[in-house]
């Protein structure tokens, strides 16, 4: 019951807002709305964790939420993300600040939904609904030349979302499954023969391709970063809605083992691809958010990596980088924001020097940057590791390359670091707002925590991820045969 | 007083019957009354008390259980004609009310408009509950009749007179078709009635395989003209770009509905007819090109389209080759799914007409997309409404338009289509983008001169919109309210 609750509650704070007539208590609103969601998500453990309930009979569809799994995981952390965002937000939003914070608000409950969704045809509707406040924020709010970002994005996510409809309405009529829900088709999906299997799992994996993104269906994500709004909170929803490597680990890999097995050599050379050279682009960019758009399409070449190597530990470690990267590239979105105040551009020449004015604005940017580019001891460090040391055991070839990419990545971390804060000044830098503080505290409160205690996380991941291998185990070969296969 | 045995059971003629009751007496009361808003009250009465009886006889029959016939199984009550009949009362009644707010601004003010729209219906609900292929003949006339009238109906216009001629020529060229059709199957089966049909091909030692082919090929090139699948579409631009825009509505709505029931029913028979033979597979295959052609010319043809009336026409052309696919697949799927999109299609484009009709120019001009400019800040109701319409014709959930899709590709998928399935997705694709062009011209284009002027909407119009909106909602969220209804029923195959 509760996890309905976290879909429905920001649902209705969403469609509130608009209405609230006092601008006064727009971003209170919003901020509580998802506090709140947040609040939920902490309590939604053990029966009240999920709720099933028949939506469609003649269809075989069912409203089935689960909190307790990986998704809730995923969904709470989305939650604690978004509550700085939308603070943010609030204030730095002029034009429509309520229909902005709106939109947030309904991306938040989309995310959940998309995360909690235990039915294929749930699960789509959410991954859909999404869609719109995104383009929304974009269309709305964005820069000049939003109109073709706009359409590009528009297109990409549609061209991917009606592929994986074809897949999510073959699986059940071909397999014979019940109906929609998970454990429904896990009984009848991988009991089909691989080349249908393989199909399948082919539209699925175009549509999650387009999400995660990795290379070549990237090409919309670059654009929208740079089109976004300048205050970098629609940047975040962006971020907290690259959901493809979830759809792969908990719909696609699960119900089609074979299919994956038949492809997953294909999911790493592009994932390793994507890995270095979004990583090498990143590290040459002159423009603030295209290249932070370009590492986080590197971390999301890893994370291809990592669930396509079909091993327990890659997967582990990809869902774990999946969760500490919405943390600190959204966290890193955020501080963009917070640049862009100071020198009224994205361009890495107009920066320089800010650590002087701003030295404890420096320090935390150092943290949430440095965790995102993988230092041991913070947030994407222990995710990455164990997606690069699961990779290695069954496809060496790909790990080697996704390495190069991490320690490109960390090259980049600190190029942009000295760009941004060392060097000469040719003005003095605001030091750190209150507002900015309070913004940065959940961020870096997170980042610790991923990067302390990852255990419970990891728990859960793997939990599922073993889960879902052993469903499979019966009809394939097991784990280790699948991914020597892998690594050819 | 007592009826032969052969009548049957008259009472399943009672919606029809009312509906051409009222047509007269709306005509009637036109010769002698100058007060034309009591006649549109007259004429939705109609449409109403039609709607309640068929509602009421439908309850009867899933209590009951069996499919009722009149007129020596002229006329049918199951399962097909009871849905369809309820999705093309809603339909005329929806357009009659649009047409009603703006007859007197666009100059539609004739005492016959609402007789016609009357008659139609009638036509529509005959041509849907037909159980031979000669009522389903005379269903069609007297639903295009009235629809060839109501198409050239504004007076002193050029384009709405050519759109009635164009209509006109081509539909007495398609009806000839079908009755040739027509005329071949009871040549090779020696019957009229769908039942008979299957019966007599079924019978051993049937020669005249070929010859019903030919006849059922006949049969539905006529029908494709009425539902325009391409190429067979060629009217369709024209006639609803020409037409006045309510009659448009209406057009979109009833005729396409009806035209499809009869569709369903009649392949459905035919089909069954041919047997699984070689030859049974001539008319599927057929069927499958054509509503690939149709997916593909519609939705490329409405890309290219710069009026939003006409993008509209080329769209219903698309719309027609999803709902293709279900009357490809067949059977209770079939009939679940082409039920359901055509109902959430009729509340979905009557809404899109309001809308269309409140920016229009009170000479039925000025569709052009530009107008739609900056829409947003200055209407923001009405681009909120036309924004969800276009979602739900682009299939977004949670609208109704998506889980129409879905249905619809999930029974051409069970049914062994994927292939058709997958290329309808890929021209989903394309028509996301001109549906989600007008929806960007709206909220991303800043007004200039183009923009339509802020004309208040009739409350008429705004009911309109409003029951259609609330529908294209509360189907997407609630699909079971149709789709489970429609499973419960028992399936009554006898006849189709």
């Amino acid at each position: 019951m509760i996890a309905a609750l976290m879909v429905l509650l920001p649902l209705a704070v969403a469609l509130a807002l608009p209405w609230a007539k006092r601008p006064a208590i727009h971003r209170p609103l919003a901020v509580l709305g998802v506090a709140a969601t947040l609040a939920l998500g902490v309590f939604a453990t053990g029966g009240a964790g999920s709720l099933e309930i028949a939506w469609v009979p003649a269809l075989g569809t069912w409203f089935a939420v689960d909190a307790t799994g990986a998704g809730g995981v995923l969904a709470r952390i989305a939650a604690a993300v978004m509550l700085p965002t939308v603070l943010w937000a609030g204030a730095r939003v002029d034009d429509r600040p309520q229909v902005f914070l709106a939109w947030l608000l309904a991306t938040l409950a989309g995310l959940v939904g998309i995360f909690l969704a235990r039915d294929l045809v749930l699960f789509y509707v959410f991954w859909e609904l999404t869609l719109l406040p995104a383009l929304a924020m974009l269309a709305g709010w964005g820069l000049t030349h939003r109109r073709a970002a706009t359409l590009k994005y528009l297109l990409y996510a549609v061209a991917g979302s009606f592929a994986m409809l074809i897949s999510v309405l073959a699986v059940r009529p071909l397999s014979g499954a019940e109906g929609y829900r998970f454990d429904q088709l896990l009984a009848a999906a991988p009991l089909l023969d691989p080349l249908t299997q393989t199909w399948i799992f082919a539209g699925f994996a175009f549509a999650f391709a387009i999400k995660l993104p990795i290379f070549p269906l990237h090409a919309w994500l670059i654009d929208v970063h740079e089109q976004n709004h300048a205050s970098g909170a629609a940047d975040v929803a962006g971020t907290l809605y690259k959901v493809g490597g979830f759809g792969l680990f908990a719909w696609a890999m699960p119900l089609l083992p074979e299919g994956a097995t038949a492809l997953a050599p294909l999911g790493l050379a592009l994932g390793a691809f994507t890995a270095i050279y979004a990583a090498m682009i990143a590290t040459r960019h002159a423009h603030l958010k295209r290249a932070l758009a370009y590492a986080s399409l590197s971390h999301m070449g890893i994370v291809a990596v990592g669930l396509f190597s079909l091993h327990l530990a890659g997967q582990t470690g990809s869902m774990a980088l999946l969760a500490a990267q919405m943390v600190t590239t959204g966290g890193m979105f955020l501080v963009s924001g917070m640049l862009h105040d100071r020198r009224g551009s994205f361009e890495l020449e107009a920066f320089g020097g800010l650590a002087r004015g701003a030295p404890a604005l420096a320090a935390v940017t150092l943290v949430v940057l440095f965790a995102s580019v993988g230092v041991p001891g913070l947030a994407n460090f222990p995710g990455e590791f164990l997606a690069l040391l699961g990779t290695y055991q069954s496809a060496p070839a790909a790990a080697v390359v996704a390495v190069l990419a991490s320690i490109a990545l960390g090259a980049f971390g600190v190029g942009l670091y000295q760009r941004l804060f060392q060097g000469e000044a040719r003005e003095r830098a605001q030091e750190i707002k209150p507002l900015e503080v309070a913004v940065f505290a959940p961020i870096v409160a997170l980042t610790l925590w991923l990067g302390v205690a990852p255990a419970a996380n990891l728990t859960v991941f793997e939990r599922e991820a073993a889960a879902a291998q052993v469903a499979a185990a019966p009809i394939t070969p097991p784990a280790d045969a699948q991914a020597s296969g892998g690594a050819r | 007083m007592s009826l032969p045995p052969e009548f049957g059971d008259l009472v399943v003629l009672l919606p029809v019957v009312t509906l051409i009751v009222f047509a007269a007496l709306t005509l009637l009361f036109g010769v002698f009354t100058r007060e034309r808003a009591a006649l549109g009250g007259l004429a939705l009465t109609g449409v109403i008390a039609s709607l309640v009886f068929n509602v009421f006889l439908w309850l009867e029959a899933r209590a009951g259980g069996v499919a009722v016939t009149a007129l020596g199984g002229a006329f049918r009550g199951d399962p097909l004609s009871y849905a369809f009949s309820f999705v093309i009362l809603v339909g005329a009644g929806l357009a009659l009310v649009l047409a009603d707010g703006h007859r007197k601004r666009l100059e539609l003010d004739q005492p016959e408009l609402h007789p016609l729209l009357l008659l139609a219906a009638s036509g529509g609900l005959v041509l849907v509950s037909a159980g031979d292929l000669v009522t389903l003949l005379l269903g069609l006339e007297i639903m295009s009749l009235a629809v060839y009238v109501l198409a050239a109906w504004r007076e002193r216009s050029r384009v709405s007179e050519e759109a009635g001629m164009k209509y006109f020529l081509l539909g007495a060229f398609a009806s000839a078709v079908l009755v040739y059709g027509i005329a071949l199957t009871f040549g090779a089966t020696g019957r009229f009635d769908f039942a008979g049909i299957a019966v007599a091909a079924a019978a051993p030692g049937f020669e005249s395989l070929g010859l019903l082919l030919l006849g059922a090929l006949f049969v539905l090139i006529g029908l494709a003209f009425k539902v325009a699948f391409v190429p067979f579409h060629q009217w369709l631009p024209d006639v609803y770009t020409g037409a006045p825009t309510p009659v448009t509505a209406f057009m979109s709505v009833v005729v396409k509905t009806a035209a499809f029931g009869a569709l369903l029913r009649t392949t459905g028979t035919l089909v069954e007819a041919l047997g699984v033979g070689p030859i049974g597979e001539v008319l599927p295959a057929v069927l499958a090109v054509l509503i690939g052609l149709t997916m593909v010319v519609g939705n490329f043809g409405a890309l290219l389209q710069s009026g939003v009336k006409r993008m509209l026409a080329y769209s219903a052309v698309a719309h027609a080759g999803y709902v293709g696919l279900a009357v490809l697949a067949g059977g209770h799927a079939g009939l679940q799914a082409a039920s359901y999109y055509l109902l959430t299609y009729t509340f979905t484009s009557v809404a899109a007409f309001a809308v269309l009709l409140s920016l229009m120019d009170d000479d039925d001009r000025g569709d052009r997309i530009e107008r739609l400019a900056g829409l947003g800040r200055r209407r923001p109701w009405l681009a909120g409404a036309l924004a969800v319409v276009m979602l739900s014709l682009a299939g977004f959930p949670p609208f109704a338009g998506f889980i129409g899709k879905a249905v619809v590709f999930q029974a051409a998928i069970a049914a062994g289509h994927a292939a058709l399935a997958v290329l309808g997705i890929a021209t989903a694709v394309v028509a996301v983008v001109f549906y989600a062009r007008v929806v960007m011209t709206m909220y991303m284009r800043e007004p200039d001169a183009h923009t339509a002027a802020a004309r208040p909407m009739s409350r008429r119009t705004a009911v309109v919109l409003s029951i259609g909106l609330v529908a294209t909602v509360v189907f997407g969220l609630f699909p079971g309210l149709w789709l489970d209804w429609i499973a419960r029923a028992p399936w009554w195959s006898a006849g189709f």
